[in-house]
């Protein structure tokens, strides 16, 4: 199995890097895209797939990146590859807040503590308009930089789905999983949960980000609303539970499966595209609740570390 | 015959009926847009929509355009300016479109633009109403984008106007957080300084809110007499019914956009009488040319169009008539073309500066009034007199 995933793994790695020579536009934005959503689910399952803590407002690492990242091009003129780097660590810092607190309490605490997270971050970005902009929004100085942000955003995408790889093969990622079938028994084994369910959070935090911040300055203009909505963070759980949760090429599967279906239907589709994307969701738990990875691996001999 | 024979004389027969070469002799122009077809701005973008229907039967109907039939091709942007992106670049790298018309709403144009101007395509934004999508920083011009309807800061002049005419005092503004709504709000605090009105109360509210008891609460404690609010459709019909809840009791209350809607009325019944709303539109301004839209309109879709209906279709036209004056598709030409044209269209006037910002639109108010949007202002297009004061919810 492993003997033909590498070769073809090398194929579309190759494939990708000379993708922007011969695509249009609009396919090297959308493959950028589909980078993109692979690093959202990946890291959204660093924490939530892996240590079963459900994080319902990743979409505000994004936010802070975006964010982060457009001011520093907007306001101090940093070039945006640095810009990017800095959101990610402003995402960092923010889950530093955010996660030293509620990842000491079990429970569904931290669940709803990142729900309100969102809501709170987008509400702080209008209410400063002095710096932010509001409502009104933040324009970036025009520049064409479609093709690097690609690549950058490409490596983004490779690093996260790297990161799951070595983690999920460490003995850090079996303390993981451990906590997530039970975190007294794992506790009782002796595994410093918050600490390690800390670090598990800020790896997460990281690439949304860098993502965010690299979005901001793709697209020129970016709103609270459009940084900051709750439809982020069920598209990229949704991706990773269609792809497979806790597993490492589960969010990849998930993100361009998805993505590609939602591009098709929405261009032919505009009123029942929702509901489409609905069922989706509906039969993915009851009839593959593992996702399509979790199927696979339960059909045919695969190893369970992919 | 000859095989070719009957196609000539098919040629023949139509230079004799219509004295023109048939518009499907050569491929259609091919004109694109990103809508708001669903989410928070649907209804808005979907009349739009039609507009633009209307206006490519219309063209097609008097032969095209350059002698060459006109086809639109839309997408759904969900009202998501990510996706609106998205979708102008697949428009115009894919789908090689011939041009493009706007998105709906500022926000949505404002993300857009950064893509047409980028490829260079003419786009007339028949809906976009801010100010600093056109007027830019120096060194961050844009070239190639164009303004239809009047700037969101005259939105609300109509309403307080027409109440320090009759001696109002103190108004509250409240509007959604987005950057039409904000201008029209900041619009409405200058021209209330102006008039010598005191804003005793201003907050914003983010899009999408459904439950504004916070804020009317604290609005009835402020006490204004006139309520302006910078509106969407969805928020202008859930602060009026939350205002009755409240029994919050202004002596005038305006919104901005959707109040115009027949669904507001459709939708609130009743309750929507004495409201004010501001309109870019009406179909009884004598316009030339606005009767026999609103009727073609009415007959297409059941339904009575809207001002952006009216907006979307006059954007089409004005592109077109550019188009036609440059006699050729190229964005130069055609920029040249549009930004020396002066038009009357059946939404009004069309005349832009150096940076393609609107200068002859004009804006009206008007008020619910037994069913029917009665202008009120400004005086020269009124047709009725504002019913004042606005009773108390509870003796309507």
């Amino acid at each position: 199995m492993t003997r033909l995933l590498v070769p073809l793994m090398l194929v579309v790695l190759a494939a990708l890097t000379v993708y922007p020579i011969v695509g249009s536009g609009y396919g090297v934005r959308s493959v950028q895209q589909v980078f993109m959503w692979i690093t959202l689910a990946g890291s959204w399952n660093l924490i939530s797939g892996l240590t079963g803590y459900v994080s319902f407002g990743h979409v505000a690492f994004f936010g802070a990146g975006a964010y982060a990242g457009a001011l520093l091009v907007a306001s101090a003129g940093w070039p945006w590859p640095l810009a990017a780097l800095a959101g990610g660590a402003a995402a960092v810092l923010l889950a530093v807040v955010i996660g030293y607190p509620c990842l000491r309490l079990k429970g569904p605490y931290f669940a709803i503590a990142m729900l309100g997270l969102n809501e709170v971050l987008r509400a702080l970005v209008s209410y400063f308009e002095g710096i932010t902009g509001g409502g009104n929004g933040l324009s970036l100085p025009t520049l064409d930089a479609s093709v690097p942000i690609y690549y950058v955003m490409g490596v983004l995408a490779l690093v996260v789905t790297g990161l799951s790889w070595l983690i999920v093969t460490s003995r850090f990622g079996l303390r993981l999983m451990t906590i997530r079938e039970d975190e007294l028994a794992a506790e009782a084994m002796g595994i410093d949960t918050f600490h390690h369910k800390l670090g598990a959070f800020l790896l997460s935090a990281a690439g949304p980000g860098v993502a965010g911040a690299l979005m901001a300055r793709d697209q020129g203009y970016i709103e609270p609303i459009s940084v900051f909505p709750l439809a982020i963070t069920v598209t990229m759980i949704v991706m990773a539970l269609f792809g497979g949760k806790g597993t490492v090429f589960g969010p990849v599967i998930g993100a361009v499966v998805l993505f590609v279906a939602q591009e098709i239907v929405w261009a032919r589709y505009p009123y029942v595209h929702p509901l489409l994307f609905g069922a989706i969701i509906v039969a993915v738990v009851l009839l593959m609740p593992r996702g399509v990875l979790g199927l696979l691996q339960q059909r045919y001999r695969m190893p369970r570390t992919i | 015959m000859t095989p070719k024979a009957p196609a000539a004389l098919a040629v023949a027969l139509a230079l004799a009926v219509g004295g023109v070469v048939p518009a499907t002799a050569q491929a259609p122009i091919r004109i694109g847009a990103s809508l708001s077809l669903t989410g928070t701005y649907a209804k808005l973008g979907k009349n739009q929509h039609e507009g633009y229907q209307i206006c490519e039967k219309e063209l097609n109907a008097k032969g095209g355009l350059l002698g060459r039939k006109v086809q639109f091709v839309v997408y759904d942007d969900q009202s998501m300016p990510a996706t609106a992106v998205r979708l102008y670049e697949k428009l115009i790298t894919e789908d090689k479109v011939d041009g493009v018309m706007g998105p709906y709403s500022s926000p949505v144009t404002e993300a857009s633009v950064n893509v047409t101007e980028k490829y260079k395509k003419v786009m007339v934004a028949p809906l976009a109403a801010t100010t600093s999508i056109f007027k830019r920083p120096p060194g961050q011009k844009r070239n190639y984008v164009f303004m239809v309807i009047s700037p969101a800061e005259v939105y609300l002049e109509g309403l307080l106007d027409t109440g320090v005419k009759r001696g109002l005092k103190t108004v509250a503004v409240v509007n959604e957080d987005t950057l039409f709504s904000k201008a029209a709000a900041s619009g409405a605090e200058e021209v209330a300084k102006k008039k010598g009105l005191q804003v005793v109360f201003k907050e914003a509210y983010p899009k999408g809110n459904t439950d504004f008891s916070a804020l009317l609460t604290k609005v009835k404690a402020a006490n204004p007499d006139i309520v302006a609010a910078a509106t969407y459709f969805d928020d202008a019909v859930a602060l009026t019914r939350q205002m009755k809840e409240l029994a919050v009791n202004p002596k005038m209350f305006g919104v901005t956009v959707g109040g115009d809607l027949p669904e507001f009325y459709d939708t609130l019944k009743q309750n929507a009488e004495y409201i004010y709303g501001a309109t870019q539109w009406e179909h009884v301004l004598p316009y030339p040319g606005n009767q026999e839209f609103f009727d073609s309109y009415k007959k297409e879709f059941n339904h009575e169009p809207s001002y952006h209906s009216a907006a979307g279709y006059a954007g089409c036209l004005i592109y077109a008539e550019g188009v036609k004056r440059a006699n050729s598709l190229d964005a130069d030409r055609v920029r040249e073309q549009l930004l020396k044209l002066e038009m009357r269209t059946p939404f009004g006037d069309y005349k832009v500066d150096q940076d393609g910002f609107q200068v002859a639109h004009k804006m009206v108010t008007f008020q619910w009034q037994k069913e029917k949007k009665v202008i009120v202002w400004p005086e020269d297009l009124a047709k009725g007199k504002p019913l004042f004061p606005t009773p108390p919810w509870t003796s309507r």
